[in-house]
């Protein structure tokens, strides 16, 4: 692949409108904000997003956008991979898939065929989902896992929304997680204690290396404490952790420059796990990214899931549970755990 | 290496002309035109998209694909309202009333195909009298083309350009080769353009050293399943820009390499292992 970027299109360059969401408010919005992307009718969403034989790696750097609405339910239950946080009834929605941030670990790789994002432009839909669910229920809500939302907030505005959503169910809470920067939402929006924002933190050097188009670790501290200080609970995300020769140093600063930022005391909870996927996926991100270490990295498959060798695991794990446990009560510590999980 | 695919020579001999393109003397279902270094070779699949669908997948075939350094491009002329040439991005076959999407990742802007110059096209199954949509283009092989060679190359390795060469005609007679062949000529440079930016998206990525994997991997007596976790360090060891040889060396310096029982050689790739992370 070339990386001469005047090769490619520019970002949104293509705009596919799904037939039923043309009409949508939102469809229009979002179009008015792109006059010179060329717009394409589709009948679905999928004649252009399941395309067999994508190129993931070359549309994440010239992406298309897909309007669509959303074809069936956008409400599921938590994968045991995932952190639950205690609650008992954990699930997460599909409302945008895939992200403008570009994780070459990112487990959408492994799941969609397709390096464009969709956006359901429908989130009414979810929201009647979700109220069914309330019916039955309290709900625990992760609203930002096959994307970032908070990064799409200017197209969509979906993160506002729920906030709102939120605030007017008392037994719904959420966690929009994210690597963004941006602040201006929590001066926009009154504080809602049952919207928790999570932070996905890394090191400096593992964001340089791994996370492209992604906020500086500082940008991403600054921005979660001011979070906090306009009144939102914040979840730390030390998650996926990512290893490499020199993980000690690296994270050790990490945690150092977090302290600037955060009065850990004051912070939701937090959440430890070494970096794990799926091995289906793995298996499709290798052919795809042959050039990535962290795709090609000699993982063991415990279970179908593909993790570090248990020696770096858990010391890895265990170094940065025992670095938080000085900083924040044990009981808001969350660290994964598979064997009980799965 | 570039497949081309045009419907009729009158279309594709200006680019068979610029490419200093030499005729297959062999027997050939389809006219069949290659570059001497292997760079390109062109087709003429005849009119319709059952022809074109037959052309293209002899085409690939024959000389065989790699996804990562090939492209397809269908060149020809068209139906339409505005002049010029145009590169499409949605594919409708009339008949079944399927759409095909060709990826749109390339800004080929610098080679005179700006973003609106892009279309969508509507394959038909003979010349359109009239245009039933002006904002449309109209032709006769496109979607037969996409599906065949959707089998051997990614969206993004397909290229679709159409030059307008009328607005409909009600006696298909009335389109002459002369016309077609001065439509061609017209765009040659810009598709000669576009093939040079292509190029620079083919450049092929370095990949494990396959006769130094296999002869390690025998040397060390692996069972299928060891073999594959050795091609995985491989793999690992060219991501991390890691020299793998003079690791393998050690061990035959030590006589670990070639390793005598298989027992040995576990151990040998449970250390090399160890070495890499």
């Amino acid at each position: 692949m070339s990386s001469d970027k005047s090769l490619y299109n520019f970002p949104f360059s293509h705009i596919y409108v799904e037939e039923r969401a043309k009409e949508h408010p939102l469809t229009k919005e979002i179009l008015t904000r792109y006059k010179k992307s060329q717009v394409i009718p589709i009948r679905h969403h999928k004649d252009v997003f399941n395309r067999p034989r994508q190129s993931f790696l070359l549309q994440k750097g010239a992406p298309s956008l897909i309007l669509a609405r959303n074809p069936g339910a956008s409400v599921f239950r938590g994968a045991p991979v995932c952190q639950d946080f205690g609650y008992d009834h954990f699930y997460y929605c599909s409302t945008a898939r895939n992200c403008i941030f570009d994780c070459e670990y990112c487990f959408l790789r492994g799941m969609y065929g397709s390096g464009n994002v969709v956006i359901f432009v429908d989130l009414e839909n979810t929201f009647s989902e979700v109220e069914a669910l309330l019916k039955e229920h309290p709900v625990y809500l992760c609203v930002s896992y096959d994307t970032d939302l908070l990064a799409l907030e200017n197209l969509t505005g979906s993160v506002a929304r729920w906030i709102e959503f939120t605030r007017e169910h008392e037994d719904l809470t959420i966690e929009i997680r994210t690597k963004s920067f941006r602040k201006d939402i929590f001066e926009k929006i009154p504080p809602c204690d049952r919207v928790i924002f999570a932070y996905t933190l890394s090191p400096q050097e593992i964001i340089d290396r791994y996370e492209k188009r992604t906020s500086s670790l500082s940008d991403r501290l600054s921005a979660a404490s001011f979070a906090m200080e306009k009144g939102f609970p914040v979840r730390l995300c030390f998650d996926p952790l990512i290893y490499c020769k020199n993980w000690k140093d690296i994270y050790s600063s990490m945690f150092s420059e977090a302290q600037k930022y955060i009065d850990f005391h004051q912070l939701k909870d937090v959440s430890v796990g070494s970096f794990r996927i799926s091995s289906e996926y793995i298996r499709k991100i290798r052919k795809d990214f042959p050039g990535s270490s962290i795709c090609q990295f000699p993982y063991e498959n415990h279970g179908g899931v593909m993790e570090y060798p248990e020696n770096i695991k858990n010391e890895m794990e265990n170094t940065v549970v025992t670095l938080l446990q000085t900083l924040i009560s044990k009981e808001k510590i969350y660290r994964i755990d598979l064997e009980e999980n799965i | 290496m570039f497949f081309i695919v045009c419907a009729l020579t009158a279309e594709a001999r200006p680019l068979i002309s610029a490419l200093s393109l030499r005729r297959d003397d062999n027997a050939c279902p389809y006219e069949t035109y290659f570059a001497e270094d292997c760079s390109c070779v062109l087709c003429i699949s005849g009119m319709g998209p059952v022809a074109a669908s037959s052309a293209t997948t002899y085409l690939l075939t024959r000389f065989g694909t790699k996804n990562e350094t090939d492209f397809l491009i269908n060149f020809g002329s068209c139906a339409g309202k505005d002049p010029g040439l145009h590169l499409i991005h949605k594919i409708t076959d009339s008949t079944t009333g399927r759409d095909f999407y060709p990826d749109m990742l390339y800004d080929l802007s610098s080679c005179g195909l700006p973003s609106s110059s892009e279309k969508a096209l509507v394959t038909v199954s003979k010349v359109v009298a009239s245009l039933e949509d002006p904002n449309l283009l109209y032709e006769m092989e496109a979607s037969g083309i996409f599906q065949a060679a959707s089998r051997f190359l990614p969206p993004h390795r397909m290229l679709f350009l159409k030059y307008v060469s009328d607005q409909g005609v009600d006696d298909p007679k009335k389109i002459t080769s002369a016309m077609l062949q001065e439509g061609a000529e017209k765009q040659t440079s810009t598709v000669l353009s576009v093939m040079k930016k292509l190029e620079e998206a083919c450049k092929e990525e370095p990949s494990v050293d396959e006769d130094l994997f296999l002869s390690t991997a025998l040397s060390l007596r692996l069972s299928e399943t060891m073999r594959y976790e050795l091609h995985q360090l491989f793999e690992y060891a060219l991501t991390e820009n890691i020299d793998i040889r003079p690791i393998l060396d050690d061990f035959e310096n030590q006589g670990r390499l070639p390793a005598g029982t298989k027992k040995e050689g576990k151990a040998v790739l449970y250390e090399l292992r160890q070495k890499l992370i």
